[in-house]
């Protein structure tokens, strides 16, 4: 089943870490979010592969936005 | 009556897995069971016993029985258990696996199941209650878990209040049990459960051990606390850069001795921007708060601050002083936030501590602004001690955003390539006049600017030289 990775709050994508088809373990982080002046990392739960990112650097995303899916 | 305490290696074959002798010999001491009745038709089973030499009291729905359904029978037995370990003053432990009311008993069962909750709310806040969910804990069996202080979940538990064949009836979602009410829905989700265990006898060494740190609290030892580590190493060099703050905790806490002494995250999946638990700092037990910039940048919202809220109220209540950790942004902006109730939430946060009575030491590891900055256990709320390590920052908001406001029109006047030179100068000045750790000094606030290798040291002498207390409340479920 496909993992949807959403944003945690209100934020700008300060970086994408990954890329489609990468393959990623519980902990690794996925993008970087700069809100509230902090950079806080996206971090994922589950091992996976990067099936598709979906949003860009610059993005301002808000809380619950699909950012990325993996499978 | 002669103890019917069996060891459950005796007679493992023979039994089933969710009876309840066997279940509560799981948990207590080898041959400490002494009943408290007689065993019976009732579906629930009582005892008295030792879980690391204290005296704890249990009770277990007898799943084999009806599924555990609770009747009259049963719910009297559990109102006796917690009545007695409220005059024993000591702690009691639920073992649940029951489908709810006993349908067959009518509204005799609600009524039993009523009593059982009256109990439990008798006895908030005077003896820890511990609920341990084994199976099935469905309708009324959903809130006796729910009202006590703790609630530990096996991977077989399911709590709802309404099972998935109501829930397809009346709203057509799909769901199984497990999805409505397992670790992952409590977990996560809903915040219903307190510790998620990998299995049923992890559930029962958690239980245990959590038993451990309210019944032998201990006394602290200042000299087990002397050890230096340069916890500032475990921050970023960067201090816009987020890091998880449970290393920092685990740091600070007592981890040289046996599990006994490990960390036990509350909800740790729940409200993650907020790290509540308990562990033991120089063998004395004490909860801890922390804002995790992992999680939301550490800003409070109004799960983490009802989280928060909550735990305060539960350690306050037993006598267990408090370390607060803060390095806190903010409280998060947004619509969501404020129609969800962050000022109701939030209020509740800050009412807790403003109340408790038990020592509570702050330390500001990087920063504390705004709002979240008294939610936090500032002075003004009555910490006993406010720490802060050296570059701490303490003011209404970051330094470069206050002047940003406070000389709008200045840097709205400046040339384009002079304006960010402007607002760096500017917040300079702000930061010596307004904000820094110096300026919170100078005004009381902060007690002490603190080496980082002498934390540990300095919360344990700071907790242990405050007067003990015992908040006189109960534990609402807030």
């Amino acid at each position: 089943m496909a993992e949807e990775i959403r944003a945690e709050m209100v934020a700008n994508v300060m970086s994408v870490v990954v890329q489609d088809g990468d393959t990623v373990h519980d902990g690794d982080s996925l993008f970087v979010l700069e809100s509230m002046k902090m950079e806080i990392p996206v971090l994922t739960e589950v091992n996976g592969k990067v099936d598709r990112i979906v949003v860009n650097e610059g993005d301002v995303v808000q809380e619950g936005d699909l950012l990325a899916l993996l499978e | 009556m002669t103890a019917l305490a069996t060891r459950p290696d005796s007679q493992q074959t023979e039994q089933d897995p969710r009876d309840p002798e066997l279940r509560l010999a799981q948990l207590f001491d080898p041959d400490s069971m002494t009943p408290l009745h007689p065993r019976d038709a009732s579906g629930v089973y009582a005892v008295q016993g030792r879980i690391d030499g204290a005296t704890v009291i249990a009770y277990c729905t007898d799943g084999t029985k009806m599924g555990g359904a609770m009747g009259t029978e049963g719910c009297r037995h559990i109102v006796e258990a917690i009545d007695t370990a409220v005059r024993r003053r000591c702690p009691v432990i639920g073992l649940w696996h029951s489908g709810g009311a006993r349908l067959a008993e009518g509204v005799e069962a609600l009524d039993a199941v009523g009593q059982v909750f009256a109990a439990m709310i008798r006895a908030s806040g005077k003896v820890p209650q511990i609920s341990v969910v084994l199976g099935p804990a469905a309708g009324g069996a959903a809130y006796g878990p729910a009202l006590t202080d703790v609630v530990i979940m096996a991977p077989t538990g399911r709590v709802f209040v309404t099972g998935p064949d109501v829930v397809r009836s009346v709203t057509g979602e799909e769901i199984d049990q497990d999805g409505l009410g397992g670790a992952e829905a409590h977990g996560k989700k809903s915040g219903v459960v307190h510790v998620v265990a990998a299995d049923e006898p992890d559930a029962y060494r958690r239980a245990r051990h959590l038993t451990g740190l309210f019944a032998r609290p201990g006394l602290f030892d200042l000299h087990s606390v002397q050890t230096e580590q340069d916890l500032r190493a475990l921050l970023p060099e960067t201090a816009r850069r987020a890091y998880d703050v449970k290393p920092v905790i685990r740091g600070i806490l007592d981890t040289d001795t046996d599990e006994a002494s490990d960390f036990q995250e509350f909800q740790a999946k729940w409200a993650p921007n907020v790290v509540t638990g308990l562990g033991r700092l120089g063998g004395r037990t004490v909860g801890v708060i922390a804002n995790n910039p992992l999680r939301k940048g550490g800003c409070l919202d109004s799960l983490s601050a009802e989280k928060a809220a909550r735990f305060v109220r539960m350690c306050d209540s037993f006598g267990i002083p408090l370390l607060v950790m803060v390095d806190v942004p903010g409280y998060l902006p947004g619509v969501g936030q404020e129609w969800g109730g962050v000022v109701r939430r939030g209020a509740k946060l800050l009412h807790a501590f403003g109340e408790a009575v038990v020592p509570r030491v702050t330390l500001v590891t990087r920063k504390s602004y705004g709002g979240a900055y008294i939610a936090m256990n500032a002075r003004s709320l009555g910490a006993t001690t406010v720490f802060a390590w050296p570059e701490a920052e303490v003011a209404v908001m970051g330094a470069k955003a206050a002047v940003g406001i406070l000389h709008r029109k200045a840097l709205a006047a400046a040339p384009d390539d002079e304006r960010e030179a402007l607002q760096d100068k500017l917040a300079e000045e702000h930061q010596r006049v307004a904000g820094g750790v110096d300026r919170a000094k100078s005004i009381g606030v902060v007690d002490e600017v603190i080496e980082p290798s002498q934390t540990r040291r300095r919360i344990a002498e700071a907790l242990a030289a405050a007067p003990a207390g015992c908040g006189a409340h109960g534990n609402i479920p807030l």
